[in-house]
């Protein structure tokens, strides 16, 4: 089989890329370094091509009623914490269950209107969540458009990202005014509601997403895939004086990974899709185990007994390779090992985690990398618990933690990020 | 990522398959891995060394190379006993990186079999092989 290439595959192996299969795609996994890449999207930006990423299209009458069949998430219950409706120009995270409650993949429901949605689901899946919502759709008013391979997408993220986007912008005023975390705004076609909404100054239509998959402050940008490496060229134009770096896969895993965030068809897949550290794509009504809607998956959720998902941090940078085993204090298997790779961007300092970005970190404080990710175990393990990962070579110590790398940026208020750097 | 016609192929140094290099240094060799391997594997942040004494077969694995994203066995191009390691690589593994023929060597081995060198293969046939390795 070919591999399938994003309109930025010519720029990545020009410019040097080691590159690698994901999703069915040539991807670049890094540039010059990896650890840079991550480093610099902490310290400054990362410019990702994303074009792999495949977007649905959902509308019509009925559009609401089959996503709140399908969707995780309680599209009238899951803005802030008291759980208001969704509405035009806010997004939410969510998943695809089959009957058994088991991923189908995992996905950020944009809603365009009251009645148009775009579903942004993982490299390849396009036709699988089309097909899905097509076979379960028969009793609802909706249309279902793949776009795959239409749509550009690249993101933009780390603390320099809004700056980056106020040079490339033709109206950043007005664009970053009122866009909280996972908020939208413009389109990429002329048939979306808010389309000309953001326009960059080369006159490139967007819609522009306060969301990524780093953990940092920043932006997902989609477009006209045939405009995309004009609007890539231009945001790394724009980016290099902030010190902005193309970044591959690569960072954008470990990025991920200390972030706390699934990889779809890794961390999440085939299993049921409960007791995991990401209830916040379950539609729990605040303070009980009870879902706000029936959905499909729904009874199999229900009385969950596991596996059960956990992130967890290392002693020091040093990793298992997959396929690898999670064993107790006393040796015994107990599971396995979903995601394993180095945050190069933390490290154990006096029995705490900190950041290169911790605002309280230790004065010269390097960070020197930690090794985390997630394991599934059978049975639920309190916080703290140490485990032991074996892989065919090693055994490292890690512990169960709540979350990985402290101190993250992506939910940070849009004006602190705007202002000149400080330090 | 490196063109082949980019790769630094010394021609003091002998090859292994396994991409490592070993190059006689007075009674003993020293070893490490090559500008390709590096190349291939990327940043490199961890470089884990056997104990000075510590004694390897040819093709035994005596340690690994961590990236960020994976872990890769380093293999031993002729047997022998391992009298030096290079400390800098605790510190500064991207030393293998940078320099993977001289500050970033891996260990230094003595010998009982000298013609074991004369087996590995030169810079031509290494190169060869790389060549297949990129049809």
């Amino acid at each position: 089989m070919t591999s399938l290439k994003t309109p930025l595959h010519a720029w990545h192996t020009g410019h040097g890329a080691r590159m690698g299969l994901f999703g069915g795609y040539d991807m670049p996994l890094w540039y010059a370094s990896a650890k840079d890449e991550h480093l610099a999207v902490l310290n400054h930006a990362g410019i990702f091509d994303t074009s792999h990423m495949a977007v649905v299209l959902v509308d019509g009458p009925g559009a609401v009623d089959l996503l709140q069949f399908c969707f995780t998430n309680d599209l009238t219950a899951c803005l802030g914490p008291r759980k208001a409706p969704l509405k035009p120009g806010r997004a939410v995270y969510g998943a695809f269950l089959d009957a058994q409650g088991h991923v189908i993949d995992d996905a950020i429901v944009f809603m365009l209107t009251t009645e148009a949605f775009m579903v942004v689901v993982n490299a390849g899946m396009g036709p699988a969540v089309a097909g899905h919502l097509v076979q379960h759709g028969g009793a609802y008013a909706a249309r279902v458009t793949d776009l795959s391979g239409q749509v550009g997408k690249m993101d933009v993220q780390g603390p320099m990202a809004a700056r980056i986007l106020y040079d490339v912008l033709a109206e950043p005023e007005t664009v970053f005014d009122a866009m909280p975390y996972f908020s939208f705004k413009g389109g990429f076609t002329d048939a979306m509601p808010s389309w000309g909404a953001v326009v960059t100054r080369q006159g490139v239509p967007l819609l522009l997403s306060r969301t990524g998959y780093t953990g940092e402050f920043g932006f997902e940008l989609f477009s006209d895939s045939e405009q995309i490496v004009v609007l890539w060229e231009a945001i790394l134009a724009a980016g290099a004086p902030h010190g902005a770096v193309p970044c591959g896969l690569a960072a954008r895993d470990s990025l991920r990974a200390g972030a706390g965030l699934p990889l779809s068809h890794q961390d999440i897949g085939a299993w049921p899709f409960c007791r995991h550290p990401w209830p916040f794509a379950l539609p729990y009504r605040p303070g009980t185990q009870d879902f706000s809607k029936p959905f499909l998956g729904d009874t199999a959720l229900q009385g969950c007994q596991g596996p059960y998902t956990y992130p967890f941090i290392g002693r020091d940078l040093r990793k298992v390779t997959l396929p690898a085993e999670v064993l107790d204090v006393n040796g015994r298997s107990i599971g396995d090992v979903l995601t394993c790779v180095t945050d190069m961007a933390i490290g154990w300092h006096e029995g705490r985690v900190f950041s290169i970005r911790s605002p309280d970190r230790p004065k010269d404080f390097r960070g020197g990398g930690l090794c985390c990710g997630f394991v599934r175990v059978a049975d639920p393990l309190p916080l703290d618990s140490p485990l032991v990962l074996k892989d065919k070579r090693r055994r490292i110590d890690v512990r169960i933690v709540k979350d990985i790398r402290p101190d993250r940026t992506a939910r940070q208020p849009m004006h602190t990020l705007l202002q000149p750097k400080e330090e | 990522m490196k063109e082949l016609s980019e790769v630094n192929l010394p021609e003091d140094v002998r090859y292994t398959k396994d991409h490592e290099w070993a190059r006689p240094k007075g009674e003993t060799f020293q070893i490490g891995i090559t500008d390709f391997a590096q190349d291939q594997l990327g940043d490199i942040v961890f470089v884990e060394l056997p104990e000075i004494g510590d004694r390897f077969e040819s093709g035994d694995e005596f340690g690994t190379v961590e990236s960020v994203k994976a872990v890769s066995e380093l293999f031993m191009p002729m047997g022998g006993e391992v009298v030096a390691i290079n400390e800098a690589l605790e510190d500064s593994p991207e030393l293998v990186n940078t320099a993977p023929y001289t500050d970033g060597w891996m260990l230094e081995i003595k010998t009982g079999d000298s013609a074991a060198y004369d087996q590995l293969m030169d810079r031509a046939a290494y190169l060869d092989m790389l060549k297949g390795l990129e049809e």
